[in-house]
């Protein structure tokens, strides 16, 4: 019963963190209808950012976590302004062409920039870790649930409460009408892939700070985004991340019950079974 | 001014038939290898891209090969795998019938060694790869590939010797290795090793490759409560292990053993103090007692790699400088550049090299013994080949009391 809890316990945890990855990928498709296929090389991008502050600045990890939202959120408003605008509304092709380069020139570009050495991001706490009720927590693992939860919940009240969040959800929705009210397509298009780019900036400093970071993590984590933001209905913060810590769950379940090798089985199955039995939701979206 | 224009491009064109034939003379050996100079493996990759180009530097410096009664120079066409093995495969048969090399140098990985080596057989050329140690590569009757890495399989037959010798006086094991080729074949000869010492598996589980997050297996392996935990895989996944174990206060009672990373220096940078206590296996030290024909001797050969590439060898740059030599051996044993010729030569050579003996059974492999090392303050220490070279720090103290 206690490992039960315990491995419980390491997925919901895990599933957190693979929430936050998830987020950005969901908003941007869900508002600018772009399936970003380099969201996972931003969020490597995002863990060489908090990489070299924390071990050239000496910046903590989770105080690096702003600067590097911050550095991302630029990136990608930029990209997305003077590139993506040229595809936003072409056919999906398009995008993930163009997705797709990117990520690949991304890749190449941190191969060449940072070598293809492991960079972990290592402060003193890390890999602590203390007793509650039996089980172990990972104070590292925490700390990143931890995060997750609140900037999905900053998300969700940006989009609800504030004006900007409320101009992006209407472009979502309709957006003849919201360019009646006066809001300007591109600049909210920007905007929310910069959102994007910011938290999947997030994401990557803290999955340095449980894992490690190569050029290459990209396409598994764009993979394992793709898979949760489908789970959690795109652009829906609370639901993203319950798709999240639902993966994680079942993922930790499968690998002691069945089997770790049959971990990705389980994650494109529940894909396929969310498909099945919701295709109208998914499909209005997409 | 038109017979001029045609006058000139007439001699361009000649120019370079004349300088095309110029490159294509008949005074050098070609050497292919499709090797990971990027991708996930690109960072153990490098050690073979800089051990061929430095060994077949070295040769050619001293003179090259003596082939019937012509001394040529070796020279290497090197490309990008991207640690691809599809890619891999395509690129070793583009090296042979569109860049018509004379041999071939092996990948990195058994998974890649598995497969390339099919292409050799396939066009009868020899391949010398110091990359796979999986005994699957050599257990198909090939006989145009040789390997330079001890078999998979007995990898910690050393380690278990050790744990013999020592009190307390282990009982338990965990074996955690992953789906791949190498892992498979350590799993399959290190099961039969621990049945053999005597020992309980409690513990048997894979993991698959890709996958980086180990929670579910260390709680599990944590309710067992081994005493060993034999682990096996990448360099990439050694690192999550350590990490994870540590997050999760996981840690076997007396020892634990990884198959690859423990050697290298990136492996320590990475993990910082938490690198301590941990075993692993290498066939190779930069030992100066281990003599060769064109560095001097390990410990030179160690010195002066680290000076011109920034980083230190380790195992497999000694495996690729001993490859490249191999190839220099059977050439000139065999007085030819025919593959047949350098293959029959290849299968009898016997020599001393930084590397250690070069001399290959029957079945393409070699036959080398693992030193069990330690990382004790930073260092890798050499502990047991056959005997004790150094006092061990058994048993390993849980995560709090280091």
């Amino acid at each position: 019963m206690e490992l039960f809890a315990q491995i419980v316990v390491n997925g919901m945890l895990l599933g957190g963190l693979y929430g936050l990855m998830a987020l950005g990928m969901g908003l941007v498709w869900g508002v600018l209808n772009i399936v970003n296929l380099a969201h996972g090389a931003l969020i490597m991008l995002g863990g060489y950012a908090v990489y070299y502050l924390y071990t050239g600045a000496g910046i903590d990890p989770f105080a690096a976590l702003p600067i590097a939202m911050l550095a991302l959120f630029c990136f990608g408003f930029v990209l997305q302004k003077l590139l993506l605008n040229l595809i936003v509304r072409s056919a999906l092709l398009n995008t993930l062409l163009i997705t797709f380069g990117l990520d690949v020139v991304f890749t190449y570009l941190a191969q060449l920039a940072f070598s293809a050495d492991f960079r972990t991001i290592n402060p003193p706490y890390a890999g602590n870790n203390f007793s509650f009720v039996g089980l172990t927590i990972p104070v590292g693992r925490l700390a990143a649930f931890a995060v997750a939860l609140l900037l999905a919940g900053l998300l969700w009240l940006f989009l609800e409460r504030t004006r900007t969040g409320r101009a992006i959800r209407a472009t979502a929705q309709n957006l003849t009408a919201a360019r009646l009210y006066g809001v300007n397509p591109k600049t909210i298009y920007a905007l929310t892939f910069g959102i994007g780019a910011a938290l999947a900036g997030a994401a990557g400093g803290l999955y340095g700070v449980v894992g490690q970071i190569t050029p290459y993590i990209g396409v598994t984590l764009t993979a394992k985004s793709f898979v949760i933001a489908i789970l959690g209905g795109l652009d829906k913060p609370l639901g993203v991340i319950a798709g999240g810590i639902a993966l994680g769950v079942a993922e930790a379940l499968t690998a002691l019950y069945i089997g770790p090798t049959y971990t990705d089985v389980i994650g494109f199955g529940l894909l396929v079974l969310v498909l099945v039995s919701r295709p109208a939701q998914i499909f209005e979206r997409a | 001014m038109k017979n001029s224009k045609l006058t000139l491009l007439a001699v361009a064109l000649a120019a370079t038939f004349a300088a095309g034939s110029a490159l294509a003379d008949g005074n050098t050996i070609t050497l292919g290898a499709a090797v990971q100079l990027t991708g996930a493996l690109a960072n153990t990759g490098r050690y073979y891209r800089d051990s061929y180009n430095f060994a077949i530097e070295q040769i050619n410096a001293k003179g090259g090969v003596k082939v019937g009664g012509k001394q040529m120079k070796l020279s290497l066409k090197l490309l990008d795998n991207q640690s691809d093995v599809n890619l891999g495969v395509r690129q070793y048969v583009q090296l042979l019938t569109q860049d018509k090399v004379n041999f071939l140098l092996g990948p990195f990985s058994s998974n890649d060694a598995l497969d390339d080596s099919s292409v050799a057989e396939k066009y009868q050329v020899p391949m010398v790869q110091g990359g796979g140690a999986s005994g699957q590569i050599f257990a198909r009757g090939y006989k145009y590939i040789f390997g330079t890495l001890p078999p998979a399989g007995d990898y910690y037959a050393s380690t278990l010797e050790m744990l013999k010798e020592l009190k307390p006086k282990a009982k338990t094991v965990a074996l955690i290795a992953a789906d791949d080729s190498f892992d498979v074949a350590v799993a399959k000869g290190t099961r039969k090793l621990v049945t053999a010492a005597g020992l309980q598996l409690v513990v048997d589980s894979q993991y698959s490759e890709h996958n980086s997050d180990f929670s579910s297996l260390l709680s599990l392996t944590k309710s067992k409560h081994p005493d060993v935990i034999l682990w096996s895989g990448h360099e990439p996944e050694a690192l999550n292990f350590i990490r994870q174990a540590k997050s999760l206060a996981v840690s076997p009672t007396l020892m634990y053993s990884f198959t690859v990373g423990v050697p290298t220096a990136d492996f320590r940078k990475a993990l910082g103090k938490d690198a301590e206590y941990a075993f692993g296996m290498t066939p190779w030290l930069p030992n100066a007692a281990l003599k060769d024909e064109w560095f001097g001797d390990a410990a030179a050969f160690a010195k002066q790699y680290q000076q011109k590439f920034g980083y230190a060898p380790d195992y497999h740059a000694a495996s690729g400088v001993a490859d490249v030599e191999a190839f220099a051996k059977a050439i000139e044993a065999a007085g030819s550049l025919d593959p047949a010729k350098v293959r029959d030569a290849l299968a009898k050579v016997d020599f001393n090299s930084l590397y250690g003996r070069v001399k290959f059974a029957a079945n393409g492999q070699i036959a080398m013994p693992q030193t069990v090392i330690q990382i004790q303050d930073g260092q890798v220490v050499p502990i047991y080949s056959d005997k004790f070279l150094n006092k061990p720090r058994y048993p390993l103290p849980a995560w709090t009391k280091r």
